[in-house]
């Protein structure tokens, strides 16, 4: 077993960041990325309603 | 030593964060917001918050993300503070098993930090994957060190031990 160097880290532009919250909002969740934001702000979805909330909402700030 | 401006203070983060996920994982890490201060958090993602397949008998995934903000201690520079956090420790082809939350901000009325336990078992009208389990706050070098130990997660670099003994102090 090596000794190996830390992980790769990628500065994201706010684009970049709202189109991987699209890409999972849709993977995990079946609605877009600017759905969940608004049903998100709207208090109409809570981080423990089901397992994926939570996965999907901690990307909302890379979405600038 | 502290951070003399924001940049140092959140590359020094992301830095002990990437270090600590090392150990596990050679998963990349996503960020955004930059280094400027302010009230809304930043946040960082590991592997687009996907579970990443973990080496070992257990077959166990894992998925990380953190928010964080950055404030000036008069005493103690620039510094960077966790805002909110998502650990999950999942079964390949299975899907969670463990989800430690903390997230303070948002609708639901827990704002402490807890455990949600994936398993398919009724307590009255509830779920026991619905019940927040209480657990004060964790570190993500206690989801390495729990994968390691007690898991069956085989770690990645030789060193996963002293690392994370280093990041905690």
């Amino acid at each position: 077993m090596a000794t190996r160097t830390d992980n790769e880290i990628r500065e994201l532009t706010p684009e970049q960041g709202q189109q991987l919250l699209d890409d999972k909002a849709r993977q995990y969740l079946g609605i877009s990325g600017e759905e969940f934001r608004i049903r998100w702000e709207a208090g109409e979805i809570d981080a423990d309603d089901e397992p994926d909330v939570m996965r999907v909402a901690m990307l909302l700030p890379l979405a600038g | 030593m502290p951070a003399r401006t924001p940049a140092e203070a959140v590359q020094a983060y992301r830095a002990s964060i990437s270090r600590v996920l090392s150990c596990l994982t050679t998963a990349h890490v996503d960020v955004g917001g930059g280094y400027a201060p302010s009230a809304a958090p930043h946040a960082l993602i590991m592997a687009g918050n996907d579970a990443v397949a973990l080496r070992g008998a257990s077959r166990l995934t894992l998925a990380v993300s953190e928010h964080y903000t950055i404030t000036e201690d008069s005493d103690a520079g620039w510094q960077v503070h966790r805002a909110a956090y998502f650990y999950a420790i999942g079964l390949h082809d299975t899907g969670e098993l463990l989800a430690y939350h903390w997230h303070p901000r948002g609708k639901s009325p827990v704002v402490d930090p807890h455990l949600h336990v994936r398993a398919n078992i009724q307590l009255g009208e509830r779920w026991l994957g619905k019940v927040h389990l209480p657990t004060g706050a964790i570190e993500l070098e206690d989801i390495v060190s729990l994968a390691v130990n007690e898991l069956a997660v085989e770690p990645l670099r030789e060193d996963w031990e002293l690392l994370l003994h280093e990041n905690r102090a």
